[in-house]
């Protein structure tokens, strides 16, 4: 097997590979890598070199891990999981992201496709108008500096004391849409210059809206899915992937530079600059927990103000109240984010960048509602193919500390794939297929084909097969919004 | 030799670029087109909006990071998007200090007149690099950054 590093990858099993401590220097426990063989050889190096850099970081429990959709990132690859002690261990924002918090929102309705295909182009026309998207997007929520702070402090549950939501949303949010402990006095003014005018803005990149169907052929676990509110039959749902936006990347800024400091005063050393850090229990670490918890905050209310965007269109477009068309959250979940969490060994302290949370059936975190099944997880494909509701199983809550996977990942440059397909063509070519896409900028769109990106179902079955997701749907694009 | 060229092999899912100048100055302007290359076509922007930016540093390399930073925060703060940077930057032998005198001219973002691109998260470190060089016996200065998209 050819792979794209010299250092020694070892089968544990037809899904996890592990590469061992004697690899590199400094290494405190193994790297994990959740891959089959196929898509092993297709990992770029960056994968092999920055799971062993994670590998090496002071406190480090069990493994560095990296989901099947990884790929080469900043400090932490994506799809890099991996969990500190807090007495001893360190919190890095190379470990979460510069989108921090930027996650997987789904929404089901009671339409059906025959419903909707006769009116998607003015559906799509609709949400491209109350969902704004691209280069420094603009929401329509106007907010003094003191509304912000509440927002930072309260998350989503500031959007439904203002309207923006339905009550029963919150239970249906990771951390029910607010994580304790966000103190705003941490976080700089440009941070807060940058994002106060952003609250339910798309962005760019690959962030998205899209209108999904959920067909019969394509629902693995009809009981599943029942529960979750998926009923197929060309069922539409609603899928939304963005974060934290200006104000996000600017907490991320912010403590790269405080911590590169910092590592000197605490005589850390790290294999790259990117994994700059602090120990979690130092002024500094505190200080970024606190400052990434608003900024995790900020995301659960940007989506939360989208989402209530979104059932203003469909309330619009098909003349009848969000509620009578039954447009409920399935879930909403985080997938760059650093969390406290308790685990066999007690509490640890868990990131995940480019990796979904995946908790078990019965685990306390859940809300009632989804108790029994596990936490529903929404990983997003590209815009060409589709995406996938998965379902957490026990097996992550001991194998991942309860983490998965969270997309396809890319597989070619932006720029290559610019050269290889024009937005207007892409656009005309996925019409063509009967998906309607509303563009702010061309070249963006181009940048996003699908063939710039893995087969999402080849990393689906993976995590299906290694049993630390199970499958439940997969759900097909028919419309899409890109900044 | 162009003032920039984008590396397409370093990274998949953003950006980077390698800036050139035969003086600091020089090579501060043009890692600043890079970046807001990378947000829009500057011929499509106007330049009705005006920013005088003055920094200092003891590290050229910490100080073009935080030139390129400035360029990120107005694209959301201000809501703009740019057409040019201009930028003076001068050593102080006795202090150690670099010093610059940026002037940043664009417009407020109009998506039905501007070509808009990508909408920059930050200036990374990763494979950071300024260093000086020399060209058929001038110098030159060189930038390689990459940008989270």
């Amino acid at each position: 097997m050819q792979l794209n590093t010299t250092m020694a990858v070892n089968r544990i099993s037809d899904e996890i590979w592990e590469i061992p401590v004697s690899e590199k220097p400094g290494m405190l426990v193994p790297a994990r890598i959740y891959a089959t063989k196929q898509i092993l050889t297709a990992m770029d190096s960056g994968v092999f070199e920055q799971v062993t850099n994670v590998a090496c970081l002071p406190g480090i429990r069990r493994y560095a891990l990296c989901m099947p959709d990884g790929h080469w990132g900043y400090g932490f690859p994506i799809g890099g999981v991996a969990a500190f002690d807090p007495r001893e261990g360190i919190i890095s924002p190379g470990g979460v992201g510069y989108d921090i918090n930027c996650g997987m929102r789904l929404l089901r309705t009671d339409l059906t496709l025959a419903d909707v295909q006769p009116k998607l182009d003015a559906l799509m026309t609709e949400l491209f108008r109350k969902v704004p998207a691209g280069v420094g997007s603009k929401g329509f929520v106007r907010l003094t500096r003191q509304e912000f702070d509440e927002v930072l402090r309260k998350g989503a549950r500031w959007c439904i004391e203002r309207g923006y939501g339905w009550s029963e949303d919150l239970q249906r949010i990771e951390e029910r849409g607010c994580i304790a402990g966000a103190d705003p006095s941490k976080v700089s003014p440009h941070a807060v210059e940058r994002g106060i005018g952003q609250l339910g803005t798309l962005g760019s990149g690959n962030h998205y809206l899209e209108v999904q169907v959920a067909a019969n052929d394509r629902i693995f676990d009809p009981a599943t899915a029942a529960k979750l509110g998926i009923t197929g039959h060309d069922q539409i749902v609603v899928m939304v992937h963005c974060g934290s936006r200006g104000f996000g990347h600017q907490v991320a800024s912010d403590y790269l530079k405080v911590f590169e400091k910092a590592m000197k005063r605490y005589g850390i050393s790290v294999k790259d600059q990117q994994l700059a850090c602090a120990p979690f229990r130092s002024p500094e670490g505190q200080d970024y927990f606190t400052a990434m918890n608003c900024a995790a905050n900020s995301a659960f209310a940007n989506r939360q103000v989208i989402t209530h965007r979104i059932r203003e269109a469909f309330a619009t477009v098909f003349g009848r109240s969000a509620e009578e068309l039954g447009m409920h959250i399935i879930y909403d979940v985080a997938h760059n984010i650093a969390k406290v969490e308790r685990y066999e060994e007690g509490d640890l302290v868990v990131h995940r960048k480019g990796a979904t949370r995946a908790f078990g059936p019965g685990s306390p975190e859940l809300p009632d509602l989804y108790r029994e099944t596990g936490q529903p997880v929404i990983c997003g494909g590209s815009m060409e193919t589709g995406s996938y509701l998965l379902i957490g199983t026990d097996r992550a809550m001991h194998e991942t500390f309860g983490s998965t996977m969270h997309g396809s990942g890319r597989t070619m440059s932006r720029a290559q794939a610019k050269r290889s397909v024009r937005g207007d063509q892409l656009q005309q070519r996925m019409a063509a297929r009967g998906i309607i896409v509303k563009a702010v900028s061309m070249s963006g769109l181009a940048e996003e084909a699908g063939f710039a990106y893995k087969n999402i179902s080849e990393v689906v079955e993976t995590v299906d097969l290694a049993g630390i997701t199970k499958k439940v749907a997969e759900l097909r694009p028919i419309g899409n919004i890109k900044g | 030799m162009a003032p920039f060229i984008f590396l397409e092999n370093i990274v998949l899912a953003d950006a980077a670029f390698e800036a050139t100048g035969d003086s600091p100055s020089e090579l501060f302007e043009s890692a600043a087109q890079a970046v807001i290359e990378t947000m829009v076509d500057p011929r499509t922007v106007a330049a009705t909006w005006h920013r005088i930016i003055k920094r200092q540093d003891g590290d050229l390399a910490s100080l073009l990071f935080d030139w390129l930073s400035d360029i990120v925060y107005l694209k959301d703060a201000e809501g703009v998007v740019f057409r040019t940077a201009e930028a003076a930057v001068s050593h102080d032998a006795a202090s150690g200090i670099w010093r610059l005198r940026g002037t940043l001219a664009g417009a407020p973002i109009d998506v039905g007149r501007q070509d808009l691109r990508a909408d920059v998260k930050a200036v990374t470190k990763h494979l950071y690099e300024v260093r000086r060089g020399e060209r058929s016996g001038q110098e030159t200065w060189l930038a390689r950054v990459v940008l989270d998209i």
